[in-house]
Protein backbone atom coordinates (compact mmCIF):
# COMPACT_ATOMS: atom_id res chain seq x y z
CA UNK A 1 0.00 0.00 0.00
CA UNK A 2 1.39 3.33 -0.81
CA UNK A 3 1.82 5.54 2.20
CA UNK A 4 1.75 8.63 0.70
CA UNK A 5 -1.63 7.84 -1.22
CA UNK A 6 -3.87 10.41 1.05
CA UNK A 7 -7.08 8.79 -1.25
CA UNK A 8 -6.20 5.18 -0.48
CA UNK A 9 -8.58 2.92 0.59
CA UNK A 10 -9.17 3.62 4.47
CA UNK A 11 -9.20 6.81 4.13
CA UNK A 12 -12.23 7.03 1.37
CA UNK A 13 -13.90 4.33 3.24
CA UNK A 14 -13.95 6.98 6.32
CA UNK A 15 -14.67 9.46 4.06
CA UNK A 16 -17.86 7.22 2.37
CA UNK A 17 -19.18 6.13 6.09
CA UNK A 18 -17.79 8.47 8.81
CA UNK A 19 -17.66 7.65 12.27
CA UNK A 20 -19.35 9.90 15.09
CA UNK A 21 -21.61 11.97 12.20
CA UNK A 22 -23.95 13.31 13.65
CA UNK A 23 -25.85 16.05 15.68
CA UNK A 24 -26.21 15.35 18.96
CA UNK A 25 -28.67 17.33 20.96
CA UNK A 26 -27.52 18.71 24.23
CA UNK A 27 -23.63 18.44 24.13
CA UNK A 28 -21.45 19.81 26.68
CA UNK A 29 -19.41 22.05 24.58
CA UNK A 30 -19.54 22.73 21.00
CA UNK A 31 -17.91 24.76 17.79
CA UNK A 32 -18.51 25.22 14.09
CA UNK A 33 -15.37 25.92 11.94
CA UNK A 34 -15.23 26.93 8.66
CA UNK A 35 -12.42 26.56 5.83
CA UNK A 36 -12.32 29.78 4.55
CA UNK A 37 -10.77 28.36 0.87
CA UNK A 38 -14.17 26.50 0.14
CA UNK A 39 -16.97 27.73 2.45
CA UNK A 40 -16.62 23.82 4.03
CA UNK A 41 -18.01 24.14 7.38
CA UNK A 42 -17.56 21.32 10.31
CA UNK A 43 -19.98 21.28 13.71
CA UNK A 44 -17.65 19.17 16.73
CA UNK A 45 -19.81 18.62 20.20
CA UNK A 46 -18.81 16.74 22.78
CA UNK A 47 -20.49 15.71 25.91
CA UNK A 48 -18.30 15.03 29.27
CA UNK A 49 -19.01 13.61 32.08
CA UNK A 50 -18.89 15.35 35.71
CA UNK A 51 -15.14 14.57 35.38
CA UNK A 52 -14.33 15.54 32.76
CA UNK A 53 -14.13 13.03 30.44
CA UNK A 54 -15.18 12.72 26.31
CA UNK A 55 -18.31 10.11 26.77
CA UNK A 56 -19.51 11.03 23.13
CA UNK A 57 -18.47 13.06 20.39
CA UNK A 58 -20.27 14.02 17.22
CA UNK A 59 -19.53 15.94 14.10
CA UNK A 60 -21.70 17.09 11.30
CA UNK A 61 -21.11 19.30 8.26
CA UNK A 62 -19.66 19.39 4.49
CA UNK A 63 -16.34 18.60 3.28
CA UNK A 64 -13.97 16.81 1.41
CA UNK A 65 -12.36 13.56 1.98
CA UNK A 66 -9.74 14.64 3.85
CA UNK A 67 -11.57 16.66 6.79
CA UNK A 68 -14.32 14.39 6.91
CA UNK A 69 -11.68 11.46 7.14
CA UNK A 70 -9.88 13.51 9.52
CA UNK A 71 -12.34 14.47 11.55
CA UNK A 72 -13.65 10.72 11.75
CA UNK A 73 -10.67 9.41 13.22
CA UNK A 74 -9.88 12.43 15.30
CA UNK A 75 -13.38 12.09 16.72
CA UNK A 76 -12.69 8.06 17.52
CA UNK A 77 -10.01 9.20 19.58
CA UNK A 78 -10.86 11.40 21.62
CA UNK A 79 -13.70 8.88 23.31
CA UNK A 80 -12.61 8.64 26.62
CA UNK A 81 -10.24 11.42 26.55
CA UNK A 82 -9.66 13.44 29.66
CA UNK A 83 -9.80 17.14 28.87
CA UNK A 84 -5.83 17.31 29.68
CA UNK A 85 -5.22 14.54 26.86
CA UNK A 86 -7.32 17.29 24.49
CA UNK A 87 -5.32 19.43 24.96
CA UNK A 88 -1.70 17.80 24.74
CA UNK A 89 -3.21 16.73 21.29
CA UNK A 90 -0.51 18.07 18.27
CA UNK A 91 -1.34 18.81 14.87
CA UNK A 92 1.25 16.19 14.02
CA UNK A 93 -0.89 13.47 15.83
CA UNK A 94 -4.16 14.49 13.79
CA UNK A 95 -1.51 13.72 10.82
CA UNK A 96 -0.74 10.40 12.27
CA UNK A 97 -4.06 9.73 13.14
CA UNK A 98 -4.67 9.92 9.16
CA UNK A 99 -1.85 8.17 8.57
CA UNK A 100 -0.69 9.57 5.49
CA UNK A 101 1.57 12.83 4.42
CA UNK A 102 -1.13 15.71 3.51
CA UNK A 103 0.64 18.49 1.58
CA UNK A 104 0.50 22.44 2.70
CA UNK A 105 -2.31 22.88 0.24
CA UNK A 106 -4.57 20.49 2.40
CA UNK A 107 -3.87 21.60 5.71
CA UNK A 108 -7.01 23.89 6.19
CA UNK A 109 -8.84 20.52 5.41
CA UNK A 110 -6.71 18.35 7.59
CA UNK A 111 -6.95 20.58 10.24
CA UNK A 112 -10.75 21.49 10.12
CA UNK A 113 -12.01 19.46 12.88
CA UNK A 114 -8.72 19.98 15.03
CA UNK A 115 -9.14 23.84 14.98
CA UNK A 116 -13.27 22.82 16.03
CA UNK A 117 -12.00 20.87 18.98
CA UNK A 118 -8.75 23.84 20.09
CA UNK A 119 -12.18 26.00 19.88
CA UNK A 120 -13.81 23.92 22.13
CA UNK A 121 -10.99 23.65 24.59
CA UNK A 122 -10.07 27.64 24.32
CA UNK A 123 -6.22 26.91 23.34
CA UNK B 1 -1.55 29.64 -32.33
CA UNK B 2 1.20 26.41 -32.07
CA UNK B 3 4.13 28.82 -31.56
CA UNK B 4 2.51 30.81 -29.12
CA UNK B 5 2.89 28.38 -26.58
CA UNK B 6 6.38 28.26 -27.49
CA UNK B 7 6.52 31.92 -25.80
CA UNK B 8 5.40 30.51 -22.39
CA UNK B 9 8.62 29.49 -20.90
CA UNK B 10 6.40 27.69 -18.02
CA UNK B 11 4.40 26.00 -20.46
CA UNK B 12 7.39 23.72 -20.72
CA UNK B 13 7.78 22.19 -17.56
CA UNK B 14 6.71 19.37 -15.53
CA UNK B 15 4.32 18.88 -12.64
CA UNK B 16 4.61 15.58 -10.59
CA UNK B 17 6.44 14.27 -13.37
CA UNK B 18 3.77 15.14 -15.83
CA UNK B 19 3.67 18.07 -18.39
CA UNK B 20 1.69 20.76 -16.89
CA UNK B 21 -1.82 21.38 -17.93
CA UNK B 22 -2.55 25.24 -16.66
CA UNK B 23 -6.26 25.55 -16.22
CA UNK B 24 -5.97 28.43 -13.33
CA UNK B 25 -5.64 31.40 -15.82
CA UNK B 26 -8.76 32.98 -14.70
CA UNK B 27 -6.84 33.58 -11.27
CA UNK B 28 -3.74 34.55 -13.00
CA UNK B 29 -1.96 34.22 -16.61
CA UNK B 30 1.57 32.97 -17.34
CA UNK B 31 3.66 35.25 -18.75
CA UNK B 32 4.85 35.34 -22.23
CA UNK B 33 9.29 35.76 -22.76
CA UNK B 34 8.43 39.20 -23.97
CA UNK B 35 7.09 40.45 -20.60
CA UNK B 36 10.07 38.65 -18.66
CA UNK B 37 12.27 40.02 -20.75
CA UNK B 38 10.75 43.18 -20.37
CA UNK B 39 11.22 43.17 -16.75
CA UNK B 40 14.35 42.09 -16.36
CA UNK B 41 15.64 44.82 -19.14
CA UNK B 42 14.27 46.97 -16.99
CA UNK B 43 16.36 46.46 -14.27
CA UNK B 44 19.56 45.82 -15.66
CA UNK B 45 19.51 48.75 -17.87
CA UNK B 46 16.98 51.17 -17.12
CA UNK B 47 15.86 51.37 -13.31
CA UNK B 48 15.16 54.64 -11.37
CA UNK B 49 12.42 56.03 -9.80
CA UNK B 50 9.39 58.06 -12.11
CA UNK B 51 8.54 61.69 -11.58
CA UNK B 52 11.32 63.53 -9.60
CA UNK B 53 14.62 63.53 -11.56
CA UNK B 54 16.47 65.32 -13.21
CA UNK B 55 19.05 63.13 -14.56
CA UNK B 56 18.59 61.09 -17.71
CA UNK B 57 18.05 57.77 -16.33
CA UNK B 58 14.87 58.95 -14.61
CA UNK B 59 13.86 61.62 -17.42
CA UNK B 60 14.13 57.95 -19.30
CA UNK B 61 12.14 55.92 -16.76
CA UNK B 62 9.66 58.51 -16.50
CA UNK B 63 8.57 58.59 -19.97
CA UNK B 64 8.71 54.82 -20.71
CA UNK B 65 6.27 54.68 -17.29
CA UNK B 66 4.62 57.42 -18.93
CA UNK B 67 4.22 55.78 -22.64
CA UNK B 68 2.14 52.86 -20.86
CA UNK B 69 -0.31 55.11 -19.42
CA UNK B 70 -1.13 56.48 -23.08
CA UNK B 71 -0.96 52.77 -24.56
CA UNK B 72 -3.56 51.58 -21.99
CA UNK B 73 -5.37 54.48 -23.06
CA UNK B 74 -5.90 53.65 -26.65
CA UNK B 75 -6.42 50.03 -25.80
CA UNK B 76 -9.17 50.63 -23.93
CA UNK B 77 -10.18 53.81 -25.97
CA UNK B 78 -10.15 56.11 -22.93
CA UNK B 79 -10.80 59.81 -24.27
CA UNK B 80 -7.81 61.28 -22.00
CA UNK B 81 -4.49 59.53 -20.54
CA UNK B 82 -5.10 61.13 -17.21
CA UNK B 83 -8.26 59.21 -16.86
CA UNK B 84 -5.87 56.07 -16.46
CA UNK B 85 -4.98 55.42 -13.25
CA UNK B 86 -1.88 53.03 -12.42
CA UNK B 87 -2.50 50.89 -8.89
CA UNK B 88 -1.62 47.60 -7.56
CA UNK B 89 -4.08 45.84 -8.84
CA UNK B 90 -8.01 44.94 -9.79
CA UNK B 91 -8.73 44.95 -6.12
CA UNK B 92 -7.39 48.17 -5.22
CA UNK B 93 -8.95 49.99 -8.14
CA UNK B 94 -12.07 48.77 -7.35
CA UNK B 95 -11.73 49.64 -3.53
CA UNK B 96 -10.61 52.92 -4.45
CA UNK B 97 -13.82 53.86 -6.13
CA UNK B 98 -16.16 52.19 -3.15
CA UNK B 99 -14.41 54.17 -0.91
CA UNK B 100 -13.97 57.63 -2.73
CA UNK B 101 -16.79 57.77 -4.42
CA UNK B 102 -18.68 57.24 -1.79
CA UNK B 103 -17.11 59.81 0.00
CA UNK B 104 -17.71 62.31 -2.67
CA UNK B 105 -20.96 61.56 -3.81
CA UNK B 106 -23.08 59.35 -1.55
CA UNK B 107 -24.85 59.99 1.99
CA UNK B 108 -26.99 57.82 4.33
CA UNK B 109 -30.03 56.17 3.24
CA UNK B 110 -28.31 55.90 -0.55
CA UNK B 111 -28.92 52.14 -2.66
CA UNK B 112 -26.09 51.08 -3.81
CA UNK B 113 -26.77 47.86 -6.53
CA UNK B 114 -23.63 45.36 -6.51
CA UNK B 115 -24.35 41.52 -8.32
CA UNK B 116 -24.65 38.33 -6.44
CA UNK B 117 -22.20 37.05 -9.57
CA UNK B 118 -19.51 40.04 -8.48
CA UNK B 119 -16.17 39.08 -6.86
CA UNK B 120 -15.23 39.54 -2.97
CA UNK B 121 -13.33 42.68 -4.74
CA UNK B 122 -16.49 44.47 -5.38
CA UNK B 123 -18.67 43.10 -2.58
CA UNK B 124 -16.90 43.07 0.32
CA UNK B 125 -15.62 46.79 -0.19
CA UNK B 126 -19.07 48.24 -0.89
CA UNK B 127 -20.12 46.33 2.58
CA UNK B 128 -17.76 48.14 4.53
CA UNK B 129 -18.44 51.13 3.01
CA UNK B 130 -22.45 51.01 3.22
CA UNK B 131 -21.67 49.65 6.97
CA UNK B 132 -20.20 53.03 7.51
CA UNK B 133 -22.08 55.72 5.59
CA UNK B 134 -25.72 53.84 6.24
CA UNK B 135 -25.96 52.92 2.80
CA UNK B 136 -28.65 50.37 1.46
CA UNK B 137 -26.68 47.70 -0.68
CA UNK B 138 -28.97 45.32 -2.72
CA UNK B 139 -27.77 42.46 -5.00
CA UNK B 140 -28.45 42.05 -8.39
CA UNK B 141 -29.62 38.66 -8.87
CA UNK B 142 -28.38 35.81 -11.44
CA UNK B 143 -30.35 33.64 -13.61
CA UNK B 144 -29.77 29.95 -13.76
CA UNK B 145 -27.77 30.35 -16.95
CA UNK B 146 -25.24 32.72 -14.89
CA UNK B 147 -25.92 36.15 -16.65
CA UNK B 148 -27.21 38.53 -14.88
CA UNK B 149 -31.13 38.41 -14.56
CA UNK B 150 -32.24 42.39 -16.68
CA UNK B 151 -35.64 42.02 -15.70
CA UNK B 152 -34.53 41.61 -11.92
CA UNK B 153 -32.37 44.41 -12.88
CA UNK B 154 -34.80 46.80 -14.27
CA UNK B 155 -36.87 46.74 -11.35
CA UNK B 156 -34.12 47.57 -8.93
CA UNK B 157 -33.23 50.42 -10.94
CA UNK B 158 -36.35 51.69 -9.87
CA UNK B 159 -35.31 52.18 -6.36
CA UNK B 160 -33.17 55.12 -7.74
CA UNK B 161 -29.84 53.65 -7.08
CA UNK B 162 -26.55 55.97 -7.10
CA UNK B 163 -23.89 54.09 -7.61
CA UNK B 164 -23.79 50.52 -9.61
CA UNK B 165 -21.22 47.94 -9.62
CA UNK B 166 -21.18 45.34 -12.64
CA UNK B 167 -19.20 42.90 -13.55
CA UNK B 168 -18.49 42.29 -17.24
CA UNK B 169 -17.31 38.47 -17.09
CA UNK B 170 -18.04 36.36 -13.75
CA UNK B 171 -15.04 34.84 -13.03
CA UNK B 172 -16.42 31.32 -11.91
CA UNK B 173 -19.65 30.99 -14.69
CA UNK B 174 -17.03 32.55 -17.58
CA UNK B 175 -20.52 34.05 -18.88
CA UNK B 176 -20.58 38.11 -20.27
CA UNK B 177 -22.73 40.58 -19.49
CA UNK B 178 -24.68 42.84 -21.52
CA UNK B 179 -22.30 45.82 -19.49
CA UNK B 180 -23.12 48.11 -22.36
CA UNK B 181 -27.08 48.13 -22.26
CA UNK B 182 -27.12 47.98 -18.22
CA UNK B 183 -24.61 50.93 -17.64
CA UNK B 184 -27.42 53.07 -20.40
CA UNK B 185 -29.93 51.47 -18.08
CA UNK B 186 -28.12 52.83 -14.71
CA UNK B 187 -27.04 55.95 -16.24
CA UNK B 188 -30.68 56.56 -17.13
CA UNK B 189 -31.83 55.62 -13.53
CA UNK B 190 -29.34 58.26 -12.32
CA UNK B 191 -27.19 55.82 -11.26
CA UNK B 192 -23.10 55.82 -12.04
CA UNK B 193 -21.30 52.63 -13.26
CA UNK B 194 -18.36 50.91 -12.66
CA UNK B 195 -17.18 48.15 -14.58
CA UNK B 196 -15.29 44.67 -12.89
CA UNK B 197 -13.54 43.94 -16.13
CA UNK B 198 -11.14 41.59 -14.52
CA UNK B 199 -11.67 38.91 -16.42
CA UNK B 200 -12.81 40.42 -19.65
CA UNK B 201 -9.54 42.56 -20.39
CA UNK B 202 -7.67 39.41 -22.04
CA UNK B 203 -10.42 37.77 -23.89
CA UNK B 204 -12.44 40.92 -25.01
CA UNK B 205 -11.50 44.29 -26.58
CA UNK B 206 -12.86 47.27 -24.48
CA UNK B 207 -13.60 50.32 -25.30
CA UNK B 208 -14.57 52.69 -22.46
CA UNK B 209 -16.51 55.31 -24.35
CA UNK B 210 -18.48 53.01 -25.73
CA UNK B 211 -19.60 51.47 -22.71
CA UNK B 212 -19.88 54.62 -21.32
CA UNK B 213 -19.05 53.46 -18.33
CA UNK B 214 -18.10 55.69 -15.32
CA UNK B 215 -15.12 53.53 -13.84
CA UNK B 216 -13.50 50.24 -14.82
CA UNK B 217 -11.01 48.26 -13.22
CA UNK B 218 -8.53 45.13 -14.28
CA UNK B 219 -5.28 43.63 -13.07
CA UNK B 220 -1.75 43.25 -15.36
CA UNK B 221 -1.42 39.94 -14.49
CA UNK B 222 -4.43 38.31 -15.76
CA UNK B 223 -3.55 39.71 -19.13
CA UNK B 224 -0.44 38.14 -19.34
CA UNK B 225 1.52 40.80 -17.66
CA UNK B 226 3.43 41.15 -13.91
CA UNK B 227 1.67 40.79 -10.76
CA UNK B 228 1.64 43.84 -8.45
CA UNK B 229 0.01 46.12 -11.57
CA UNK B 230 -3.45 47.53 -12.26
CA UNK B 231 -5.70 49.96 -13.63
CA UNK B 232 -8.69 52.01 -12.78
CA UNK B 233 -9.99 53.76 -15.35
CA UNK B 234 -12.41 56.94 -14.32
CA UNK B 235 -14.28 59.72 -16.46
CA UNK B 236 -11.91 62.66 -15.58
CA UNK B 237 -15.17 65.12 -14.43
CA UNK B 238 -15.59 62.24 -11.76
CA UNK B 239 -12.42 61.62 -10.47
CA UNK B 240 -11.66 65.29 -10.58
CA UNK B 241 -13.89 65.64 -7.98
CA UNK B 242 -12.98 62.60 -5.70
CA UNK B 243 -10.86 62.48 -3.08
CA UNK B 244 -7.82 61.14 -3.07
CA UNK B 245 -7.18 57.65 -1.21
CA UNK B 246 -3.44 57.26 -0.06
CA UNK B 247 -1.42 60.06 0.73
CA UNK B 248 2.25 61.14 -0.06
CA UNK B 249 4.81 61.68 -2.09
CA UNK B 250 3.80 62.30 -5.88
CA UNK B 251 0.51 62.95 -4.95
CA UNK B 252 0.87 66.64 -3.46
CA UNK B 253 0.87 69.59 -5.60
CA UNK B 254 2.23 71.99 -2.67
CA UNK B 255 2.59 71.30 1.06
CA UNK B 256 2.98 73.47 4.42
CA UNK B 257 2.66 72.96 7.65
CA UNK B 258 -0.92 74.20 7.52
CA UNK B 259 -2.24 72.36 4.41
CA UNK B 260 -1.34 70.49 1.71
CA UNK B 261 -3.03 70.69 -1.82
CA UNK B 262 -3.51 67.97 -4.02
CA UNK B 263 -1.53 67.29 -7.85
CA UNK B 264 -4.09 67.17 -10.60
CA UNK B 265 -4.66 63.57 -12.12
CA UNK B 266 -3.36 61.21 -12.58
CA UNK B 267 -0.87 61.88 -9.90
CA UNK B 268 -3.63 62.60 -6.90
CA UNK B 269 -4.42 59.03 -7.16
CA UNK B 270 -0.85 57.35 -7.36
CA UNK B 271 0.44 58.35 -4.07
CA UNK B 272 4.16 56.89 -3.73
CA UNK B 273 6.93 55.40 -5.78
CA UNK B 274 4.87 53.59 -8.32
CA UNK B 275 5.15 49.54 -9.48
CA UNK B 276 7.57 51.09 -12.56
CA UNK B 277 9.24 47.96 -13.84
CA UNK B 278 5.24 46.55 -13.89
CA UNK B 279 4.10 49.43 -15.54
CA UNK B 280 6.32 48.93 -17.86
CA UNK B 281 5.90 44.99 -18.10
CA UNK B 282 1.82 45.81 -18.46
CA UNK B 283 2.45 47.97 -21.16
CA UNK B 284 4.96 44.70 -23.35
CA UNK B 285 1.43 42.22 -22.37
CA UNK B 286 -0.68 45.01 -24.23
CA UNK B 287 1.72 44.63 -27.14
CA UNK B 288 2.16 40.79 -27.21
CA UNK B 289 -2.05 40.73 -26.96
CA UNK B 290 -2.42 43.40 -29.79
CA UNK B 291 0.16 41.55 -31.99
CA UNK B 292 -2.10 38.64 -31.42
CA UNK B 293 -5.18 40.01 -32.23
CA UNK B 294 -8.54 40.01 -30.22
CA UNK B 295 -9.77 38.14 -33.30
CA UNK B 296 -7.72 34.95 -33.01
CA UNK B 297 -7.80 34.98 -29.67
CA UNK B 298 -11.80 34.96 -29.86
CA UNK B 299 -11.04 32.36 -32.61
CA UNK B 300 -9.13 29.75 -30.46
CA UNK B 301 -10.37 30.65 -27.54
CA UNK B 302 -14.03 29.94 -28.95
CA UNK B 303 -13.18 26.17 -30.42
CA UNK B 304 -11.41 25.50 -27.53
CA UNK B 305 -14.77 26.35 -25.27
CA UNK B 306 -17.11 24.41 -27.56
CA UNK B 307 -14.58 21.32 -27.26
CA UNK B 308 -15.04 21.72 -23.67
CA UNK B 309 -18.51 21.60 -23.17
CA UNK B 310 -18.21 18.57 -25.38
CA UNK B 311 -16.14 16.93 -23.14
CA UNK B 312 -17.90 17.76 -20.31
CA UNK B 313 -20.85 16.96 -21.53
CA UNK B 314 -19.74 13.12 -21.67
CA UNK B 315 -19.01 13.36 -17.80
CA UNK B 316 -22.60 11.99 -16.45
CA UNK B 317 -21.50 13.34 -12.41
CA UNK B 318 -20.54 16.46 -13.97
CA UNK B 319 -22.69 19.19 -13.22
CA UNK B 320 -21.51 22.81 -14.73
CA UNK B 321 -22.26 26.04 -13.16
CA UNK B 322 -24.58 28.54 -15.51
CA UNK B 323 -24.40 28.55 -19.35
CA UNK B 324 -23.82 25.33 -21.06
CA UNK B 325 -23.82 27.54 -24.20
CA UNK B 326 -20.38 27.84 -26.25
CA UNK B 327 -22.29 31.60 -27.59
CA UNK B 328 -21.54 34.53 -25.14
CA UNK B 329 -18.92 33.02 -22.92
CA UNK B 330 -15.39 32.69 -22.70
CA UNK B 331 -13.91 29.29 -21.62
CA UNK B 332 -13.95 29.82 -17.77
CA UNK B 333 -16.16 26.36 -16.43
CA UNK B 334 -17.00 25.87 -12.95
CA UNK B 335 -18.55 22.30 -12.08
CA UNK B 336 -19.32 19.91 -9.12
CA UNK B 337 -18.92 16.36 -9.25
CA UNK B 338 -21.51 13.84 -7.61
CA UNK B 339 -20.16 12.02 -4.85
CA UNK B 340 -16.78 14.07 -4.79
CA UNK B 341 -15.47 17.21 -3.40
CA UNK B 342 -14.13 20.12 -5.09
CA UNK B 343 -10.63 19.74 -3.37
CA UNK B 344 -10.12 16.09 -3.93
CA UNK B 345 -10.82 16.47 -7.22
CA UNK B 346 -8.55 19.91 -7.91
CA UNK B 347 -5.30 17.58 -5.69
CA UNK B 348 -6.21 14.21 -7.61
CA UNK B 349 -6.26 16.07 -11.07
CA UNK B 350 -2.83 18.25 -9.97
CA UNK B 351 -1.09 14.53 -9.83
CA UNK B 352 -1.51 13.95 -13.04
CA UNK B 353 0.13 17.66 -13.39
CA UNK B 354 -3.43 19.36 -14.07
CA UNK B 355 -3.56 22.88 -12.04
CA UNK B 356 -7.12 23.53 -11.46
CA UNK B 357 -9.16 25.76 -8.99
CA UNK B 358 -11.00 24.59 -6.08
CA UNK B 359 -13.37 26.59 -3.45
CA UNK B 360 -15.63 29.02 -4.15
CA UNK B 361 -13.27 31.65 -6.02
CA UNK B 362 -14.09 34.52 -4.13
CA UNK B 363 -17.64 34.63 -4.99
CA UNK B 364 -19.39 33.11 -1.89
CA UNK B 365 -22.19 34.53 -2.69
CA UNK B 366 -22.82 33.18 -6.03
CA UNK B 367 -21.87 30.18 -4.72
CA UNK B 368 -24.58 30.38 -2.59
CA UNK B 369 -26.76 31.61 -4.79
CA UNK B 370 -26.18 27.76 -6.27
CA UNK B 371 -26.75 26.21 -3.26
CA UNK B 372 -23.03 25.00 -3.08
CA UNK B 373 -20.05 26.10 -0.67
CA UNK B 374 -17.24 25.24 -3.49
CA UNK B 375 -16.97 24.09 -6.83
CA UNK B 376 -13.38 22.83 -9.63
CA UNK B 377 -12.83 25.62 -11.92
CA UNK B 378 -11.08 25.35 -14.93
CA UNK B 379 -10.51 28.10 -16.70
CA UNK B 380 -8.74 28.00 -20.22
CA UNK B 381 -6.94 30.70 -22.39
CA UNK B 382 -5.50 30.55 -26.07
CA UNK B 383 -2.61 28.58 -25.27
CA UNK B 384 -4.10 25.78 -23.82
CA UNK B 385 -5.09 23.06 -26.41
CA UNK B 386 -7.97 20.45 -27.10
CA UNK B 387 -5.37 17.48 -26.00
CA UNK B 388 -5.14 18.67 -22.73
CA UNK B 389 -8.93 18.88 -22.29
CA UNK B 390 -8.74 15.57 -23.21
CA UNK B 391 -6.45 15.03 -20.55
CA UNK B 392 -8.53 16.68 -18.16
CA UNK B 393 -11.93 14.59 -19.35
CA UNK B 394 -10.01 11.88 -18.74
CA UNK B 395 -8.80 12.74 -15.34
CA UNK B 396 -12.01 13.36 -13.92
CA UNK B 397 -13.49 10.37 -15.18
CA UNK B 398 -10.82 8.43 -13.26
CA UNK B 399 -11.26 10.32 -10.02
CA UNK B 400 -15.05 9.69 -9.93
CA UNK B 401 -14.47 5.94 -10.28
CA UNK B 402 -11.87 6.25 -7.90
CA UNK B 403 -14.36 8.08 -5.03
CA UNK B 404 -17.64 6.03 -6.30
CA UNK B 405 -16.19 3.11 -6.21
C1 LIG C 1 -13.93 39.26 -11.49
C2 LIG C 1 -12.74 39.62 -10.66
N1 LIG C 1 -12.69 40.81 -10.06
C3 LIG C 1 -11.63 41.19 -9.32
C4 LIG C 1 -10.55 40.37 -9.14
C5 LIG C 1 -9.43 40.84 -8.29
O1 LIG C 1 -8.24 40.92 -9.01
P1 LIG C 1 -6.85 40.99 -8.26
O2 LIG C 1 -6.81 39.84 -7.32
O3 LIG C 1 -5.84 40.90 -9.35
O4 LIG C 1 -6.79 42.31 -7.56
C6 LIG C 1 -10.56 39.11 -9.75
C7 LIG C 1 -9.45 38.16 -9.59
O5 LIG C 1 -9.16 37.56 -8.62
C8 LIG C 1 -11.68 38.72 -10.51
O6 LIG C 1 -11.74 37.53 -11.09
Amino acid sequence: MDNSDIYREEILSQYRNPQNFGVMKRPSRESYKVNPLCGDGIRLQILLTPKGVVKKVRFSGTGCAISIAAASLLTSWMEGKSLAQLKRLKPESVQKLLGVEVGPARHKCLFLSFEALRDILGV
Amino acid sequence: MQNIRAQFPILKRKVNGKPLAYFDNAATTQKPVSVIDALTRFYREANAPVHRSVYSLGVEATERYEEVRTEVQKFINAKHAEEIIFTGGATESLNIVASSFSEAFLKAGDTVLVGDSDHHAVIVPWQAVAEKKKLKLTFIPVADNGVIDLAAYKTLLKTKPKFVALTYISNVLGVINPVKEMTALAHKAGAAVMIDAAQSVAHTPIDVQKLNCDFLAFSGHKMYGPTGVGVLYGKKELLERMPPRTFGGNMIAEVTREKTTYAPLPAKFEAGTPPIAEVIGLGEAIRFIQKIGFKAIQKTEGELTAYALKSFAKIPELSLLGSKNAQNRIPVFSFIMCGVHPHDIATLLDREGISVRAGHHCAEVLHRRFSITASVRASLTFYNTKAEIDRLREALIRTVKKFNG
